[in-house]
């Protein structure tokens, strides 16, 4: 069992936002807080290209690395997560992540800047049961309890978001830049999980 | 967890930007920078709890109860995507991907994977409501419908059935589409009409008029199959993201992807080769890419020979599109274009693909048959991977046009003859003397012999403000229009905003049937005389839906109607008991309280619609596709064993004959290597057998299987005799059958023996470039009636004004000879946003997509930006040349080319600058409000179907 | 207001990160402490090869192009 990845087919990705609206959906996140967000480049001009962006659960995880009340913890296939009951909001994660994923809610026990929220690959925190109250408002729903992956993913309008075993993941990826033959674009892949494809 | 909104201002959408950096990122993040600080206006709605059933996910599931999976279909586009509902205690709880559905394969854009929040339903019209001494005021049910019908009776009386309009809906079921017409007819009026007239009418009158139907002829599926996917005027990215993954799919298999477009669309992101054209000259640049396949003769000659008529007419046409001429008019480069032509005829087959960029036009109807002609010359239609995929745009937009919510049609493309009458009254089991007695039995139409207004084109959608405003005299009908139904209907999808607002004003009655209040409810400077009832969604009902490919797909209900809204279909029911025709309303149907029996309704469809073959696909068997999605086949959709084997998924029209013939449908139209009876077809023979001495019947070419081994005429009765298949009929079919045809034998008889036999109930004609019946019988450019290139106007001039068409007088020249240009230099276009769907009024209640769009924009290149000193982000004001003029955010990029504004047209709420948030009934403003793109937008209109010019008019900027 | 600018930062951050073909692989690797909340019950659920294998099921059923 490898460890779970995210990967963006930028040669797929729309910019539909099917990724983003899932995962609201999902989770109830409120108005402002975006667990996962779609980055353009070149919007507009030849070479536009779009990618869905989010927590990438990283191998060595900077956001652990800086988090000075160590909140976060890791599961053994990578799954990166987190304590809200521990987490200060105070906003170091935010300045590690790569990928800019750490989202502070607004207007809530800390003032400006409530505790952190991120994606946490559909599977929930420390909190409760697995898909009890609790976890629920508190991470929203635990999809891998349920033997479900990331909705974004699954739910991504040209299967452009991968979502699973990082192996498989690979597999599709790579069959089809041999079909297309190209050369991988893996936004995201090796600085995440330091390793190539 | 509930939704939290933030609370606020109350105005989503006037919070002005501030500290962001200097340099435009992209579009989102200058939305998301312009808007952020809105939030949700979450206004208290002040209901008493127990009226609020609002869906509480958190809550819901804490609670006991097992959680029921409901399958259903997403609204917002044609694509069809499958939507899994977990409910539990009657709460839409969870939404899952339908990984089983051969379209989506679970897939979803941003508006599908956000439809559980209609569970919430925060926004929705909640009660039947009216507007009293300027106040919205709740009322019941029966006081609505009592005061509604007792002033529809009095207008009706006054002014004649026609005076009173039913604008219907593509957000409508099939049932009731089909029972909104079978309505309007007993009301007595043709005066229907819905949104399919803004969006593919010249689609339909053009294809169907080339080569029989006017419908998408593939599937997304098949593009799977496509060597070259030509796309013009179609931005998938945004309009049918999910296409997309079949089309990407395509392009892995080694597709080429062309895309032409004025914008550089999402789409064209993606494209091998991007050709940006002038607004308004797909005519020319058709006939560019056709000058070299005859030039060069690459186009398909066996093809044209058996199979098309009339293609010698478009190369004269063609021949003087040289390339020269063409870069003059349409702006591309000589080489792009030969490129183009290069590549669909390397790369066969090949689809083309349009949508509103091409239909939307006063040529509309020569843009789609230069497209058919171009697919016909290169031997493209009636092959996988080829056709001509048009791409519809809401979920039922195509069954909708099907049934005939149109004005000059009954259900099933039968048109308003005395025939088609007749036929439509067998159906219904109700005397023709009776449906007759109904109408105005005045006649303002017809040169030689008055025609009745029964068997008159009544006034379309697109012009019904001028059915209130103009003079009584100049119209052909009794009296204007007194009175508006808006029944699932965005008005600021629809151009000339400021006269719209006036006929709203003008009305004696408009009454707006809808989940939501809509720009109808707050555009009118009106104290009374405006209702509002709250229509059910199609996830708290169940029907059939007909997606852009013909495929039908059962949608089961998934939630109990939120508040006290209703099913369209009921509140259909409760208006014909009201008018008096319950009872012929609904004779073979069975109702349930005051709810007709969804199943029953499709079963008389089956009964009528034998023209496009919805005869075949009987509620039991669509439910038995639902159950067994996962058994067809993701390119084919043929099942491959399972209860459905061979079938097609969703029984694609047409399919043929009754439910127990057990017709595959008809994946690919058109396509002979298959026999009829496994979906193969012919092209129609709908144009008679000759023209002027030439035959219009295919020349030794026909179906697989075919007994007759040449082109033949439709079928009826008389020819299966003189063909010897009279005694393949039982004796009840031949009592049916005598004297009928095809499309008017009710057992379906003939149509069965004429399969057996491996023919086509239509006959096997070909497709014809040649439209002697059109204003222009081989398509050509005109210049659009608000056109900057005033030196091309003398030469490519529009049409005469015409004194009465569709009941109204239409002009043409008399504006295009006016010069505007001067004062408005730019060219004004617009287009669709992934968020957001038509006038947008429902996405944008919804807070998981609203949050992702919250303003109105306007897309302006850096140069006309820099010249007119206005800077990224700011307000400008966009004002068309009859006056209308919009407040928008600018945003400037090279999306558009220099000289033109881009303008999305799913905002509302705003009314020339002004936020109308106060004139909404409390509590159902959508979070985002702002000014209609259409308010800006001008008169022009097809010259055969009356579709609106919404993709290119002419605007001036400054700064506001 | 924090999100806009947190939001923006991201963007400029993914930007400039994704502003070539070429990512440098070398991260700075920081020494994390050790985990001090609440044990998350997923983790022992989830360390079950059936779970696993559920999960590489729907993979394959949800994420191929079929």
């Amino acid at each position: 069992m490898a460890r779970m990845k995210f990967l963006c087919d930028s040669e797929r990705c729309i910019e539909c936002n099917g990724c983003v609206t899932a995962c609201k959906n999902e989770h109830e996140v409120p108005w402002g807080v975006n667990r996962r967000r779609v980055v353009t480049l070149d919007d507009g001009v030849p070479g536009e290209r779009s990618i869905s962006v989010a927590c990438m659960h990283c191998t060595d995880a900077p956001c652990a690395a800086v988090c000075p009340v160590d909140c976060f913890y890791t599961t053994d296939d990578g799954i990166v997560l987190h304590d809200k009951d521990l987490c200060i909001g105070c906003g170091y994660c935010f300045y590690a992540c790569p990928f800019g994923a750490p989202q502070y809610p607004q207007k809530e026990a800390f003032g400006v800047r409530g505790k952190m929220d991120k994606c946490t690959f559909c599977a929930g925190g420390p909190q409760g049961k697995d898909n009890s109250e609790e976890e629920r408002k508190k991470y929203g729903r635990n999809r891998i309890a349920e033997g479900k992956l990331p909705l974004c993913a699954e739910m991504c309008s040209t299967k452009a978001l991968l979502a699973g075993d990082g192996d498989m993941v690979a597999d599709i990826y790579r069959e089809r830049v041999l079909k297309r033959s190209g050369r991988p674009q893996t936004w995201g892949w090796e600085t995440a999980y330091q390793e190539d494809v | 967890m509930k939704l939290v909104k933030k609370t606020g201002s109350g105005s989503a959408a006037t919070q002005p930007s501030s500290g962001f950096l200097g340099r435009s990122i992209d579009r989102r993040a200058f939305l998301k920078r312009t808007g952020l600080a809105a939030g949700g206006a979450a206004v208290a709605i002040g209901l008493p709890a127990k009226m609020m059933r609002r869906a509480d996910a958190a809550d819901a599931a804490a609670a006991d109860g097992d959680t029921v999976i409901k399958k259903s279909v997403c609204t917002h586009c044609s694509v069809g995507c499958g939507v899994i509902a977990e409910v539990q205690n009657g709460v839409w709880t969870g939404q899952e991907p339908d990984f089983d559905s051969p379209f989506n394969l679970g897939a979803h854009c941003a508006k599908g994977a956000s439809v559980r929040e209609h569970g919430h339903g925060e926004k929705r019209v909640k009660y039947p409501m009216k507007k009293v001494g300027g106040k919205w005021e709740r009322i019941s049910w029966d006081q609505a419908i009592n005061e509604i019908g007792d002033k529809a009776l009095e207008i009706r009386e006054r002014a004649g059935p026609d005076s009173v309009y039913w604008l219907g809906s593509a957000k409508f079921s099939n049932e009731q589409s089909y029972f909104y017409r079978k309505f309007a007819a007993m009301w007595g009026t043709n005066n229907v009409d819905h949104q399919a007239r803004i969006c593919h009418s010249t689609t339909v009158a053009g294809v169907a008029n080339t080569w029989g139907y006017g419908a998408m002829t593939n599937s997304y599926n098949d593009m799977h199959l496509s060597k070259a996917m030509f796309f013009i005027g179609s931005n998938a990215a945004e309009a049918h993201p999910v296409a997309m993954q079949h089309v990407l799919r395509g392009k892995e298999n080694g597709g080429k992807l062309i895309v032409c477009d004025p914008r550089f669309t999402r789409t064209a992101a993606h494209a091998d080769q991007y050709i940006r054209l002038r607004p308004g000259t797909d005519v020319p640049l058709i006939w560019g890419i056709l000058w070299h396949i005859f030039e060069n003769n690459w186009q398909d000659d066996e093809f044209i020979r058996q199979r098309v008529f009339g293609m010698e007419d478009v190369r004269k046409e063609v021949a003087n599109w040289t390339p020269e001429v063409v870069e003059n008019v349409t702006g591309v480069p000589g080489d792009q274009v030969k490129q183009a032509a290069q590549t669909m005829v390397e790369n066969k087959p090949g689809t083309l693909v349009w949508c509103m960029g091409g239909t939307q036009h006063h040529v509309g109807n020569n843009n789609t048959r230069a497209y058919c002609i171009l697919q016909l010359a290169l031997g493209n239609i009636g092959v996988a991977g080829g056709g001509a995929n048009i791409f519809r745009g809401h979920d039922n937009v195509q069954g909708a046009t099907d049934f005939g919510v149109l004005s000059d049609s009954l259900p099933g493309y039968y048109g308003l003859a005395e025939g088609s009458w007749k036929h439509w009254c067998r159906v219904w089991d109700v005397d023709f003397e009776w449906v007759k007695s109904r109408f105005d039995q005045g006649a303002y139409e017809g040169k030689d012999a008055p025609i009745p207004v029964m068997n008159t084109n009544g006034i379309t959608v697109s012009r019904w403000i001028d059915g209130v405003l103009e003079a009584k005299e100049n119209i052909a009908q009794k009296d204007t229009i007194k009175a508006m139904f808006m029944w699932g209907h965005a008005p600021n999808s629809q151009t000339r905003g400021p006269e719209m607002k006036k006929a709203m004003e003008t009305l004696e009655l408009l009454v707006i049937v809808d989940p939501y209040p809509t720009h109808s409810a707050v555009l009118p400077d009106r104290d009374d005389g405006i209702y509002l009832l709250p229509a059910a969604t199609q996830y708290e009902t169940c029907g059939s839906v007909t997606a852009s490919n013909r495929s039908l797909q059962w949608r089961e209900k998934i939630i109990e109607p939120l508040f006290e809204s209703l099913p369209d279909h009921t509140i259909m029911y409760k208006f014909a008991k009201k008018f008096g025709f319950a009872e012929q309303f609904t004779k073979h149907i069975q109702v349930n309280g005051e709810e007709p029996l969804v199943e029953d309704i499709l079963r008389e469809i089956n009964r009528g619609m034998w023209t496009i073959g919805y005869t075949g696909q009987s509620p039991e068997r669509l439910k038995l596709h639902l159950e067994n999605k996962h058994t067809f086949n993701t390119t084919t959709l043929k099942a491959e064993g399972g209860p459905c084997d061979g079938d097609y998924y969703g029984l694609p029209w047409p399919c043929w004959g009754t439910p127990e013939m057990k017709h595959p449908g008809s994946p690919n139209l058109y396509d002979q290597s298959k026999t009829v009876a496994e979906g193969g077809l012919p092209f129609r023979a709908n144009f008679g057998v000759e023209y002027k001495g030439q035959s219009l019947l295919s020349d030794g070419s026909y179906s697989k299987g075919s007994e007759i081994q040449d082109g033949y005429p439709e079928f009826t009765a008389d020819l299966v005799k003189q063909l010897g298949w009279w005694n393949d009929l039982t004796e009840d079919e031949k009592k049916a059958a005598e004297g009928k045809n095809w499309k008017t034998d009710l057992s379906g008889g003939i149509q069965r023996v004429v399969i057996k036999h491996g023919c086509a109930p239509f006959g096997n004609g070909k497709a014809r470039c040649v439209v002697w019946n059109f204003p222009d019988p081989v398509p050509i450019h005109r210049e659009p009636l608000y056109t900057p290139r005033r030196d091309l106007v003398e030469k490519y001039a529009t049409y005469e004004d015409r004194k009465t068409f569709w009941r109204l007088p239409t002009r043409y020249k008399s504006i295009q000879e006016q010069d505007f240009s001067g004062d408005y230099p730019l060219i004004h276009t617009s287009g669709r946003l992934v968020e957001y769907e038509g006038g947008g009024e429902e996405t944008r209640s919804n807070p998981w997509l609203a949050e992702l769009q919250q303003h109105m924009f306007a897309e302006i290149n850096p140069k006309n930006a820099n010249d007119l000193g206005i800077k990224d982000g700011q307000y400008v004001w966009l004002e068309g040349p009859e006056g209308g003029k919009i407040k928008v955010k600018a945003m400037v990029t090279r999306r558009v080319a220099p000289g033109v504004v881009f303008t999305p047209y799913h905002f509302g709420g705003w009314f020339q600058g002004q936020d109308l948030l106060d004139k909404y009934p409390e509590g159902t403003a959508p979070y985002v409000r702002g000014d209609a793109a259409n308010t800006a937008f001008t008169y022009g209109y097809d010259s055969v179907t009356m579709m609106q010019e919404t993709k290119v008019s002419l605007c001036k900027i400054t700064a506001a | 207001m924090n999100a806009s600018k947190a939001t923006l930062t991201a963007c400029v951050a993914a930007l400039a990160l994704l502003a070539g073909c070429h990512e440098p692989v070398s991260v700075t690797v920081y020494e994390a402490g050790e985990y001090k909340g609440e044990s998350d019950p997923l983790l022992k659920a989830h360390a079950k090869s059936e779970s696993k294998e559920a999960l590489q099921k729907r993979f394959s059923m949800g994420q191929s192009d079929r």
